[in-house]
């Protein structure tokens, strides 16, 4: 190989680097390395002015390589590649030395902090020397898309993608739509009808042209990658819509069709929008769940709304209701989590119940109100206006329910620690509503492996970034949205919906997808066909050809993590961009 | 042990005049805004929460309501419109109906129209004693001296016995407003007050009764000024007319060493009520904002009682003293009741209850440990 030219740039970024790091003396230093032909340092060099020297550098001096000393490549290594193709330079013909983030702002003193900036800088050097041209792939983006879950998250993305013209699979596991939506009466704070939005939803999805719904249905496998993927779908008695098509009474229940044969589907997208289900009251002995009658969840209230008779299991109309909040939430023996939707619900029941039975006292027991939506806090000032009693309990400290004594002008007391008047205090009660919070599904594991996504600590599916990317995530071409990524409103439900479909749609108008060049590759000679990778890849992309014993790596699906290189008893992995030769030289370099 | 909440007192005080303090979500604004909330005393949120659990005995033992003076500043700043001025206002009419041991008071506040009843029930009944009186003893074109048609004599006499009725009424009332504050809540803290510190603050009674100083610590001034004129006005023509009835109606002379200090206080009352009354219709100040029944009644009898005897005695002047003799039965149809109704059982009792309650929270803080520990002893960290 020729010796390289290769260009160092240094950054003082303003002072973040130059007020612990001597720039210049890194300057000095790369320029003594072997083939750097040029090194400068500039107080901004991601600026318009610091781009445009690497370009006319590359251009004037005939650079075939450069090091841009920095920040963090998740920072600015798109801006550079893009500058060094500006220049008609393989982008992958760049290395970054990261002198910010692991440098000036971890250390203090300045002098080792500038001898480890040079350390990085000649690692980068050295491997600079070793990269090669690598140019990304297209492939063709199928526009199929197949949908999970048949709540208002899955309903609205069906009819958002069919809409606008494209094939979508609605898969549900229950023999109706609707999901947890259709267990509700009313919401807040409008107390518009539940049933009124999804009615009209499930009507359109039943009858849309392009939508083709699996009520009771389960996905078996999903193989492929972004717009190529192939689906089989056990559907019970083999054909699409069930008879049981409207929003169903109560709870997701197993369709349990008898006879389930699969069908395969082709798409190009997949969203997962499979919902929560409610934490279990029981769990918590202090409030008696279970054993006491007239203590009730949220979503056993709301059948009893639904049914027009809001009664104890006595018969009578309750003279005194508590409804209780966080319960599985917000608490370290449960969910750390707030399940965000329960304070609004609560101060609906007050309204309801204040409406339902005129006479009744309503005592709301909280740990803080959370009120943060549109409209929420003129709701929760309103529900202060019809005397629903307010009473704060502390984090962790549960109040107790109890049956009361036969003198007692009610059926339980409820004994709180109460936070605003500092009381230890008993609260009557006939009713007593728990504010079950939300939690992932007892399938949402089984899911994930499904489809190829992760799951945090409490179960729910992880996006590809909590803020700029909320409903994509690291499986390309897989999306989330709604209450199985974590717990949320029908408004953000609606809203991550439509901003799946909206991706999806963007990427079915392109066409074709772009693919990484940084991939690993199998050497199908050194081979062995042990089938180590195939397992350990987190992507799933690695698949087994059977019939020639040889494995082979799903470009498109892999995130070039480097597993499978690690593993590899043969060495027959070499993962793009991160060959052992590059990797050698930047240790040669570190250690130099 | 715990306290049961009762969320039924909400609605009963409602008919008092807290109708807002359900909206009250606890920022503590008021509290912060009060110029008198400090230290242990911290209102007016302290007071609106017990009111919001219905914690009856300890709002009974609560002296905070009558430590304030309505300026206000708090309803001002509340976000929620919760209106803790009035409801610490509300409070102090419950208060009043629970120091009394007879229940009328209750009625009263809770219904206007068996207060108005009761009031004109005593003035017709006191037209028909006064009447008799006048015409089974007097000459009707008498105003005074001899064979006068009210003679000074007999209604002074009058006006003695109803006293000592009023004071008996009003001590009992007062006794029970100790057992609230600091009998029963010292012996469930285990505290008590020493005798020596009764009698070495006993002079903050008098003190605050005649300066209302408190209120004077208020940062509007007009307020506090109005009610001291109204009140030291009554507390001169309540001296002049328990003291010095007979040379007030003495004879043809007018005594200056009465008469001046008569004109005085007469202007007093008819402009100090004057000026209540009409900013209450106007809405014109904080404390106006909100009236009660029970205020109307009370500034409308005060005003009537003022009016008369200024014209009985402008009649009498005028050698009119027939029509001086018909308003002096009007005037007492209005002091009788107005004394009778009011000061033992409706706002007026305010005049004991709030010397009191500044004496008693004075006390408060020199409660000692009783020697005996209760063994319903309240951890201290309650208030």
């Amino acid at each position: 190989m020729d010796q390289p030219r290769i260009g160092v740039y240094v950054c003082a970024c303003g002072t973040n680097i130059a007020k612990v790091v001597d720039c210049d003396a890194v300057v000095r230093a790369a320029e003594g390395l072997p083939g750097v032909a040029v090194a400068t340092t500039y107080k901004y060099m991601c600026s318009t002015p610091g781009q445009e020297m690497i370009v006319a550098d590359i251009e004037e001096k005939k650079l075939d390589r450069v090091v841009v000393a920095s920040c963090s490549p998740r920072m600015h290594e798109l801006t550079f590649r893009k500058a060094v193709k500006k220049a008609s330079m393989n982008q992958y013909y760049l290395q970054m030395a990261n002198i910010r983030e692991h440098c000036s702002w971890v250390h203090g003193d300045g002098v080792e902090a500038t001898q480890k900036a040079i350390g990085l800088v000649r690692a980068a050097v050295k491997r600079v020397a070793f990269h090669e041209p690598l140019e990304s792939r297209m492939v063709a983006m199928c526009p199929n898309t197949l949908v999970l879950g048949g709540g208002i998250a899955g309903l609205t993305a069906a009819l958002e993608l069919a809409d606008a013209g494209y094939q979508v699979y609605l898969v549900e596991k229950a023999d109706h739509l609707g999901g947890n939506l259709a267990r509700v009466d009313l919401t807040a704070p409008h107390l518009d009808s539940a049933r009124d939005l999804l009615r009209e939803r499930i009507h359109r999805v039943m009858g849309h042209p392009h939508v083709e719904p699996f009520l009771g249905a389960e996905v078996q496998s999903l193989e492929g990658y972004v717009g190529n993927f192939t689906a089989t779908v056990a559907v019970p008695g083999g054909n699409g819509a069930g008879p049981a098509a409207a929003e169903g009474d109560d709870g997701p229940t197993d369709g349990g069709g008898a006879t389930r044969s699969p069908r395969t589907l082709e798409v190009g997208s997949v969203i997962v929008a499979t919902g929560y289900r409610e934490f279990d009251a029981s769990r918590i002995t202090h409030f008696g769940y279970g054993k006491l009658p007239n203590v009730i969840t949220s979503f056993e209230f709301e059948r009893m709304v639904r049914e027009g008779r809001i009664e104890t299991v006595e018969g009578r109309q309750p003279q005194y209701v508590a409804i209780l909040h966080c319960v599985g939430s917000r608490s370290q023996e449960f969910h750390a989590y707030c399940s965000r939707v329960c304070c609004m619900t609560a101060l609906k029941y007050a309204h309801e119940l204040k409406s339902a039975v005129p006479g009744c006292y309503v005592s709301d027991v909280y740990i803080d109100m959370h009120a943060f939506g549109k409209g929420c806090e003129d709701f929760y000032r309103r529900s202060s206006e019809v005397k629903t009693l307010f009473l704060m309990y502390g984090k962790n400290d549960y109040p107790v329910i109890r049956k009361a004594e036969p003198g007692d002008d009610c059926g339980m007391l409820i004994e709180v620690s109460e936070q605003l008047s500092g009381e230890l205090i008993e609260i009557p009660a006939d009713l007593v509503i728990l504010m079950v919070g939300m939690e992932a599904r007892e399938d949402s594991a089984e899911v994930a492996r499904l489809v190829g996504i992760s799951q945090d600590k409490d179960g729910w599916f992880i996006e590809s970034h909590p803020k700029l990317d909320p409903v994509a995530t690291t499986t390309e071409g897989v999306f989330i949205a709604g209450t199985c990524a974590a717990p949320k409103d029908i408004p953000d439900s609606v809203a991550q919906a439509r901003a799946a479909a909206a991706r999806i749609l963007g990427k079915i108008a392109r066409g074709s997808i772009e693919v990484d060049a940084v991939f690993a590759e199998i050497d199908e000679e050194a081979c062995s066909g042990c089938r180590i990778c195939n397992e350990l890849c987190p992507y799933s992309a690695i698949e087994y050809k059977a019939d020639e014993k040889r494995s082979r790596v799903i470009s498109a699906l892999c995130k070039a993590c480097g597993a499978c290189v690690a593993a590899c008893p043969s060495g027959a992995i070499r993962a793009r961009h991160f060959t052992d030769e590059q990797i050698f030289a930047e240790i040669v370099g570190v250690l130099a | 042990m715990a306290t049961r909440v009762n969320p039924k007192l909400i609605d009963d005080l409602e008919q008092y005049g807290a109708e807002d303090v359900s909206k009250c979500y606890h920022c503590g604004n008021c509290s912060a805004a009060c110029p008198f909330s400090q230290g242990s005393r911290i209102f007016p949120r302290k007071s609106m929460r017990h009111l919001q659990l219905g914690l009856e005995k300890r709002l009974e033992g609560d002296l905070e309501p009558w430590l304030c003076y309505y300026c206000g500043e708090c309803s001002d700043e509340c976000p929620r419109e919760a209106e803790p001025g009035e409801t610490m206002m509300s409070l102090r009419r419950w208060l009043t109906s629970r120091y009394d041991f007879t229940g009328i008071s209750r009625l009263f506040y809770r219904s206007w129209k068996a207060e108005l009843a009761a009031v004109l029930l005593v003035a017709l009944l006191t037209a028909i004693g006064f009447l008799l009186l006048g015409f089974l003893g007097g000459d009707i074109r008498i105003y005074d001296g001899p064979g006068a048609f009210l003679p000074s004599h007999v209604v002074h006499w009058f006006d003695w016995a109803m006293a000592g009725v009023l004071v008996i009424l009003l001590s009992i009332n007062c006794v029970r407003m100790w057992w609230f504050t600091l009998g029963r809540e010292g012996r469930e803290s285990g505290t008590h007050v020493p005798l020596r510190e009764y009698i070495a603050r006993a002079y903050l009674l008098p003190f605050h009764f005649i300066t209302q100083a408190r209120y004077s610590r208020c940062e509007r001034k007009r307020p506090w000024l109005v009610h001291l004129v109204l009140m030291l006005s009554y507390l001169t023509m309540l001296v002049l007319i328990m003291f010095f009835l007979e040379s007030m109606q003495s004879g043809p002379e007018i005594d200056w060493r009465v008469h001046a200090f008569g004109y005085a206080a007469a202007v007093g009352l008819v402009a100090t009520t004057a000026y209540a009354m009409w900013g209450r219709a106007k809405r014109a100040e904080a404390q106006y904002r909100h009236s009660h029944e029970s205020d109307w009644i009370f500034l409308i009898l005060l005003f009537v009682v003022a009016g008369t005897g200024v014209l009985q005695h402008i009649l009498h002047r005028a050698d009119l003293e027939v029509a001086a003799n018909i308003a002096y039965v009007v005037h007492l149809m209005g002091v009788v009741p107005m004394l009778v109704l009011e000061v033992p059982f409706s706002k007026w009792a305010h005049l004991a209850y709030r010397p009191l309650a500044m004496y008693f929270a004075e006390l408060q803080l020199r409660a000692v440990p009783s020697r005996a520990p209760a063994e319903t002893a309240r951890p201290a960290a309650t208030s």
